[in-house]
Parts: structure tokens; C-alpha cells; sequence
């Protein structure tokens, strides 16, 4: 193959693969690792990557180190596209409507068409917001991020496009929407976290906290049920305020050793005291009528 | 041609004021039923019993995905029967309903009797969507967790008994 700057590929056949799929460039002088990809990418669809004096390309099972996949040259751009290292891609995409590789994940808008592009499945909240996956968030430059995403996405903005350009700005306009409200909030970032690790909560009583936790939630329930003014009721807002705050500080350092056995524990705590929090509030407002 | 531009155009002004983004996901929205309703309203065997009572077990018990604690004392007198319950239950109305219900079902049952109330029952009673399940899940857990402690409490008793008749 000629010297290239850009190469297209496609599998045409693979057998079924178990592991990841590692690619080998086998160019003039030497041969060219690329980091493991998705399987699905690569041997169900076309991909792109940039490499110079491209002889072929094989695909080895990581597990195995048996070859996979049957890999043909099925278009060349030799024009130089904007290089960002490949170094980071997991997945190979590219746009829908220009047809240019992109190498970013996630992406709204295509860097060469500025197209909208359509909504990453696979992306987290924190791709999405482009923050760091952790439990102890700016909240700030969360916002931030929220409105200058939407700015560009709203749907609004797309009123005169076409109907596709406007399918894909209500999804991902809505995904930021999600994203924004589970990270914002320490609970909903917390149980999010935990869904990411594959330890969310289940349904039903299951491993929970010891009675003397109940005992002190139902005694807390309980006197905020009796309340008559509403000082008292403030009163018990403020010091479950404080129980959280606490728990906030606990689940972050939890977090950050990487034990994410208690960080569960306390987020279990912590969704008993939001709700007492959130019948505080109600009880408030009751009252005020 | 032209009208029907005009058409168009002074219709999407009207079209994105009525449009919604709607999260991709579909929430559903289920009233609840005139049964979980009325336990709500008109709830059965709210209380508590004196829990240092030697004939009283005190089950508590609690849901971490909804954050939803329930307590439920039963008495129990000297031949093994239920004579009275009582719940107390923070959190959604399936779970007071069903915590409700079962303390109406235990009276006047025999410990083994009420053993073997299951969630499926409560859950059929109250007509509860899947969405809910735990919440009957959560009562037949109580009740299993408040004759446990009686058990228990009878247990310790007789060890004392029987180490002072020695």
C-alpha cells in the first residue's frame, strides 16, 4: 500500500471473539501496535486511523494471539486530517454527514463540519459534563459546563435544520439535562458512582443498615411527625443538614481510598436522611399554611 | 409554493414552544389503588406496644433503595397466638398499606400462621404494580423480623429460668 496519512478500514469476516481485538499495523520498516480496541467496532463497522507507510493491517485476539478478522482497505483519504493522537481513541467514529473521522469522545458537533452528531450510548455523565470521575465535583464549573453545552444543543437552536439535526439535538439536549441533575446533587452522584462500579442498590430490604441506624431514623421520623411549629421543625432540617454534610465528607474519602463496600454503606445512610429531609421540607410547608 | 412556506414558517415558532425534551427515558405514572388509598387514609394499628414487655417482639426493618423504615411490634400471649399489632411505617403508601394490612391479617394468628404470609398475598390484596413489590416484601420481612425477636426474647427467658431454678 502507498504511503498514507489516513486509512479506512473494514472487516469482512471475524469469528466470534471472547477478548478484545488488538490491531497490528505492518508498516515499511516496522510493526505497529495500536492499543486494543472495541471488538464491535472494529469488526463490525469501518474505522479510521492514521498511519504512514501502511504495508496491511491484521487484527490478533488478545487472548489468544490468533489472528481475526479479515481486514481490506476500503477507502483512503490521504488528505491530513487535524491529528489529535490516536493514543486515547477506544472507539473509532466518524461523522454522518462529512464522513471525517472523529476521534473525541463524546462529541457533539463534528470538528470538521460542525454537524451535530449523534448521542454517545455509551458516554458517562462525567464524559458528557467532561469532568473527572469522582465523587467530590465544583459544582460551579459543573453549571458552567451544563450552560454552554446547552447553549449549543437546545433544541431551539435547531428549528430551522433538518429533521435529523433536530433528533439528535432533543436527545442530547435531554442527556445533558440528565447528566447535569445526577451529578449536581451528592446522592444522586453517589448512587450514580455506584451503578458505574456494578454495585447499585437493589430493590428490597437486602444488606442495609444495623437496627441501631433504623432505630435512629425512626426516632428522628417520629419526632418530626410530632412537630408542632415550626421551629421544631427546623430544628431537625438543620441537624439532618448537618448528618449529611458529614456523610458527604465520609463517601468522598471512601471514594478516593477506593472502597466502594462502605462508600455504599454511608450512601445508604445518607438516602435515609434525604428523605427525612425531603418530609421536612413538606412538613414545612404545612405548616405554613 | 410561497403560502405554504408562510404555513410553515408561522407554524415551528408555535412547534418548539410545545416541545418538551423529554428525557429518553418513559416515566411511568400509576395511581394508587382505592385499597392502598384507604389504608392511607384510614390506616389500621398505628402504635407501639412496650418493647421491654417480655411478650412483645419488635421487628425493624428497612428498604436502602427507597429509604423506606418500618416497625411492627406484635403480642404475643402464653398459648403461641397474636393478640395484638402494631405498625409504625415511613415512606411511600404501598409500604404503609401493606404494613397496614398484614398487622389486620397477624391478629388473632397463630405465630406459625402468621410465618407463613407472603408478599405475593399482600401484594395481590392491594393490587400493588411491580414497581412496588418490595414494598409487600418489606411487611412480610417485618413481621418475620418481629416474631424473631419475640423467639428470641422467649429463649433468653427460659436460659434465665432455668439457670435461677439451678
Amino acid at each position: 500500500m502507498p504511503a498514507l496519512n489516513m486509512l479506512r478500514c473494514s472487516c469482512t469476516f471475524y469469528q466470534n471473539v471472547y477478548s478484545t481485538v488488538m490491531l497490528k499495523v505492518f508498516t515499511k520498516r516496522t510493526c505497529q501496535k495500536i492499543l486494543p480496541t472495541s471488538s464491535s467496532v472494529v469488526l463490525n463497522g469501518a474505522f479510521t486511523f492514521n498511519s504512514k507507510y501502511v504495508m496491511g493491517i491484521r487484527g490478533f485476539s488478545t487472548i489468544t494471539s490468533k489472528p481475526v478478522g479479515c481486514f481490506k482497505a476500503s477507502k483512503t483519504i490521504s488528505h491530513l486530517i487535524p491529528s489529535r493522537t490516536l493514543s486515547t481513541v477506544s472507539e473509532l467514529k466518524s461523522c454522518w454527514k462529512c464522513g471525517s473521522a472523529i476521534q473525541l469522545v463524546p462529541v457533539f458537533f463534528c470538528p470538521a463540519c460542525k454537524v451535530i452528531q449523534a448521542p454517545d450510548e455509551h458516554a458517562t455523565h462525567f464524559a458528557i459534563m467532561d469532568c473527572d470521575k469522582s465523587f467530590s465535583l465544583d459544582t460551579q464549573k459543573l453549571q458552567q459546563r451544563y450552560l454552554y453545552l446547552q447553549r449549543s444543543l437546545h433544541p431551539d437552536n435547531f428549528s430551522q435544520k433538518p429533521q435529523k439535526e433536530q433528533e439528535y439535538s432533543e436527545i442530547q439536549s435531554a442527556l445533558v439535562n440528565k447528566a447535569y441533575r445526577t451529578l449536581l446533587k451528592p446522592l444522586s452522584r453517589g448512587l450514580y458512582m455506584l451503578e458505574l462500579e456494578g454495585m447499585g442498590l437493589e430493590e428490597g430490604t437486602g444488606i442495609g443498615p444495623d437496627s441501631e441506624f433504623l432505630l435512629e431514623i425512626m426516632e428522628i421520623n417520629e419526632r418530626l411527625a410530632e412537630t408542632q411549629v415550626k421551629e421544631d421543625a427546623n430544628n431537625i432540617g438543620i441537624s439532618i443538614q448537618g448528618r449529611l454534610q458529614d456523610l458527604t465528607e465520609k463517601i468522598n474519602s471512601s471514594f478516593q481510598k477506593g472502597d466502594t463496600q462502605s462508600a455504599k454503606m454511608l450512601i445508604i445512610q445518607m438516602k435515609y436522611f434525604a428523605n427525612i429531609q425531603e418530609k421536612v421540607k413538606e412538613k414545612l410547608s404545612e405548616m405554613l399554611v | 409554493m410561497a403560502a405554504v412556506r408562510l404555513v410553515k414558517n408561522s407554524v415551528t415558532p408555535l412547534a418548539f414552544l410545545t416541545r418538551r425534551l423529554a428525557a429518553p427515558e418513559i416515566r411511568l405514572v400509576v395511581a394508587y389503588h382505592e385499597k392502598v388509598l384507604d389504608h392511607y387514609d384510614n390506616p389500621r394499628n398505628v402504635g407501639s406496644l412496650n418493647k421491654h414487655s417480655p411478650n412483645v417482639g419488635t421487628g425493624l426493618v428497612g428498604a436502602p433503595a427507597c429509604g423506606d423504615v418500618m416497625k411492627l411490634q406484635v403480642e404475643v400471649d402464653e398459648q403461641g397466638k397474636i393478640v395484638d399489632a402494631r405498625f409504625k411505617t415511613f415512606g411511600c403508601g404501598s409500604a404503609i398499606a401493606s404494613s397496614s394490612l398484614v398487622t389486620e391479617w397477624i391478629k388473632g394468628k397463630s405465630i406459625e400462621e402468621a410465618l407463613t404470609i407472603k408478599n405475593t398475598h399482600i401484594a395481590k390484596e392491594l393490587s400493588l404494580p411491580p414497581v412496588k413489590l418490595h414494598c409487600s416484601m418489606l411487611a412480610e420481612d417485618a413481621v418475620k423480623a418481629a416474631l424473631a425477636d419475640y423467639r428470641l426474647k422467649q429463649q433468653a427467658m427460659e436460659v434465665t429460668a432455668a439457670k435461677a431454678a439451678n
